[in-house]
């Protein structure tokens, strides 16, 4: 429907232009993990107690066609591994998250090539963040929140996996249980230096940040099965919910969790893709995670 | 984890998780020095003569995390800026400071250094402790014992080590003194790889046993990971003793490489039936940039050959943190560096107290004296101009590499240490025509 507005076809066509010229690249990957222990993908459950407590993750995902430009893919394959960290207490969390690019490669004079052998121990734009409750507590009906997180340079532009630049989020936070059902939702910033406007596909400066999940409770015995839709996006202030500035994609998440006393173990799998893939939103997207977490017991 | 431990919400003797970190900033200045020649012909290989500053500075988490029983999983990401001393060219086996890495520069850069498992399978025996540190989670082990470890890692994390000069980043600084000069052992620009490695602990004694991805190219980032046909195995032996009521170990290394590397001898041939193989000419072959056009070259002669290589490593304790050490390894020096230093043979011996004697038993001191030396093809493929990933002046006057270091490192605040370190080096790059070097060095170390 868009394609067939001549001013899309014009723009296509001047975009097929522009990135014919190899382009610096950028931090092309656009799935903003949550923080280790918040229990959905994107979403943070808010989870947070009062009680000193902690989370390791390990993640693995996989986009295709994340970046495509006038029927080229600039980025056909990107596959990442995630590790990260994070310690609470009193309804603070802090954590840090350390991506390393497994693949991401592509067509064109401007792809990148990235896979393990040549980049064996590359970590790229590493985070920090805090996300504090502010109101409600863990397992109510609503709970509000707030979170900062801060991506420190680290990789090479032309390997799509930085843009070289400091870049920050904020994030308005909600979330609840009731009963068997769980939701949450955020709203937020994306602080972007990067404004590449004469590029396509290329940043735009800072975004808005939405999202929104929902799902089922299926409990089992010392465990729960969480299944649900993720649904998220941003979209370039510069040209706000622009066609080609705007991305969304939506996950089918299911999360299994051990719920006893001490350490549990958290494994989240999700698949979905872009409901509207431009800007970065892929044609489909899998991701698998394990967590261990854990509130802290007083030893004698 | 201590401070977690102390207020009671960490059991350090049995852990399922720790975090450790460590912080090392260290500076050498090299005085000038008389060499009656520099990067001769075009080569590009000198160390130079002027005075120079070098510096590395390391930052370093270390995660553990136990998952099921004794498999645990270790992640250590790191971030490095340095500079070498003449863009780490010059010297061969003595390079005055273990932490410089080859792909190295003074931008920051953050990497994974290690991510890997490691499993382990009692056998039984005497119920032995591990204390919580970087890499180990605090836990008792038996005696007899069978250890997995897979994934990224250097293979000095289980081979060679020392419990005289132990943490590198807290004793003598020049690279001489971490391990063999002379091994080659399979690593990427940075000292990591990719493999596999089992241990057997049977009471007093061990053996080891490891397979590791060698780099795709020479002393380059990227890994080669076809390790059924290019890779570096190693095998040791070691056997802990008692002499005299103080502890002591011996180790036998040996390795074997097959790797895409170029022979000395196959360069200098092909030099010689055809002028035109020579160092300017190598276009896209990967070389180390030398323009020297009266100069064989390896990189008209690489292809897949084997490196095989022997050592020993002893070390004694003579009285209460009072340590010796003595490290020799012999390689066949037939092929080029593919992963480590220029040097084919090492020798290396010193000591290493802590200050119990003078009241700071947590200061450091140290002494240490190491020579290493390369093979005659070797030096005849310096002789005429040839450049190897490290050394090669443009001619040649061979003789051993040496240095001699002292140091001490004082503790301050319980975490931190402050290190002084003087080096004496001669014929650098095994040339007897340049040198001696004398470097003076500071450090300070911290640790979380």
């Amino acid at each position: 429907m868009r394609s067939s507005s001549a001013v899309a076809i014009a723009i296509v066509i001047a975009a097929g232009t522009a990135r014919a010229q190899p382009a610096p690249g950028f931090a092309v990957e656009r799935y903003y993990a949550s923080a280790p222990g918040a229990g959905w993908l994107v979403m943070d459950d808010l989870d947070i107690g009062r009680e000193l407590a902690g989370a390791l993750s390990f993640t693995l995902g996989y986009a295709h066609d994340p970046l495509v430009v006038a029927g080229t893919s600039v980025v056909e394959h990107e596959a990442f591994s995630e590790i990260g960290a994070a310690i609470s207490y009193r309804r603070v969390r802090l954590y840090a998250n350390f991506t390393s690019p497994l693949a991401i490669l592509g067509d064109g004079d401007a792809a990148p090539h990235v896979d393990l052998g040549n980049t064996p121990d590359a970590i790229s734009d590493p985070r920090v963040g805090v996300d504090v409750l502010l109101a409600g507590e863990p397992g109510a009906a609503f709970r509000f929140g707030a979170g900062a997180q801060l991506y420190v340079p680290n990789g090479k532009r032309e390997d799509y996996d930085t843009d070289d630049t400091f870049r920050a989020m904020f994030r308005a936070l909600v979330a609840g249980d009731a009963g068997r059902y769980s939701y949450a939702a955020q709203l937020g910033v994306h602080v972007r230096p990067l404004d590449e406007s004469s590029i396509a596909g290329d940043p735009q400066g800072s975004e808005l940040l939405f999202g929104v999940a929902g799902g089922a409770r299926l409990p089992l015995p010392c465990a729960a099965i969480t299944i649900g839709p993720e649904i998220v996006g941003a979209t370039a202030f510069r040209s706000f919910f622009g066609w080609d500035t705007t991305a969304i994609e939506g996950l089918l998440s299911a999360r299994f969790e051990t719920l006893g006393p001490g350490r549990n173990v958290r494994v989240k799998l999700g698949i979905g893709g872009g409901i509207d893939p431009n800007f970065g939103a892929p044609e489909w997207r899998a991701i698998a995670s394990v967590e261990v977490f854990a509130a802290a017991t007083k030893h004698p | 984890m201590g401070e977690l431990s102390d207020r009671g919400y960490h059991a350090l003797d049995d852990e399922t998780w720790n975090i450790y970190g460590q912080l090392t900033y260290i500076s050498s200045w090299k005085l000038p020095f008389s060499a009656p020649y520099t990067n001769l012909n075009g080569s590009p290989n000198s160390l130079l003569p002027t005075a120079e500053r070098s510096f590395t500075g390391t930052f370093t988490l270390f995660f553990g995390l136990r998952i099921w029983k004794q498999l645990e999983v270790y992640f250590v990401p790191e971030v490095v800026s340095e500079r070498g001393f003449s863009d780490l060219h010059g010297l061969g086996g003595s390079i005055q400071n273990f932490e410089l890495q080859k792909s190295g520069s003074t931008t920051p850069q953050l990497y994974r250094s290690r991510l890997y498992l490691r499993d382990t399978f009692g056998l039984g025996g005497d119920r032995q402790h591990k204390d919580s540190g970087q890499q180990q989670l605090g836990e008792t082990v038996e005696g007899r014992r069978v250890v997995i470890t897979a994934g990224n890692f250097s293979v000095l994390d289980l081979f060679d080590k020392s419990g005289v000069t132990g943490d590198p980043r807290q004793t003598l600084f020049n690279m001489a003194f971490m391990t063999h000069s002379s091994w080659d052992f399979a690593a990427d620009a940075r000292g990591y790889s990719w493999g596999g490695a089992a241990e057997l602990y049977w009471d007093a004694w061990a053996a080891r046993i490891s397979r590791m991805a060698p780099p795709q190219q020479p002393n380059t980032l990227p890994i080669d990971f076809h390790v059924w046909r290019d890779y570096s195995d190693s095998l040791e032996l070691e056997h802990d003793h008692t002499l005299f009521g103080m502890p002591g170990a011996v180790r036998l290394l040996g390795y074997r490489n097959r790797e895409v590397t170029g022979r000395f001898d196959d360069a200098i041939a092909a030099f010689e039936a055809n002028p035109a193989d020579n160092a300017a000419n190598c276009g896209a072959n990967f070389n180390y940039g030398s323009t020297n056009a009266n100069a064989p070259d390896l990189c008209w002669v690489r292809k897949p050959n084997t490196k095989l290589g022997a050592g020993i490593n002893v070390e004694q304790f003579v009285a209460k943190d009072v340590g010796i050490f003595m490290r020799a390894m012999y390689s066949d020096g037939e092929t080029e560096v593919d992963a480590f230093n220029s040097a084919d043979r090492d020798f290396s011996i010193g000591s290493v107290a802590k200050g119990t004697l003078w009241g700071r038993h947590v200061d450091n001191a140290g002494i240490g004296f190491g020579l290493s030396g390369i093979s005659k093809i070797h030096a005849q493929y310096l002789q005429m101009g040839g450049v190897d990933g490290f050394v090669g002046d443009g001619d040649l006057h061979e003789g051993a590499e040496g240095v001699l270091e002292v140091f001490y490192s004082a503790n301050l605040l319980r975490a931190i240490w402050i290190s002084g370190d003087y080096q004496h080096i001669w014929n650098p790059g095994f040339n007897r025509d340049r040198g001696p070097v004398d470097v003076l060095g500071a450090r300070v170390h911290a640790e979380f």
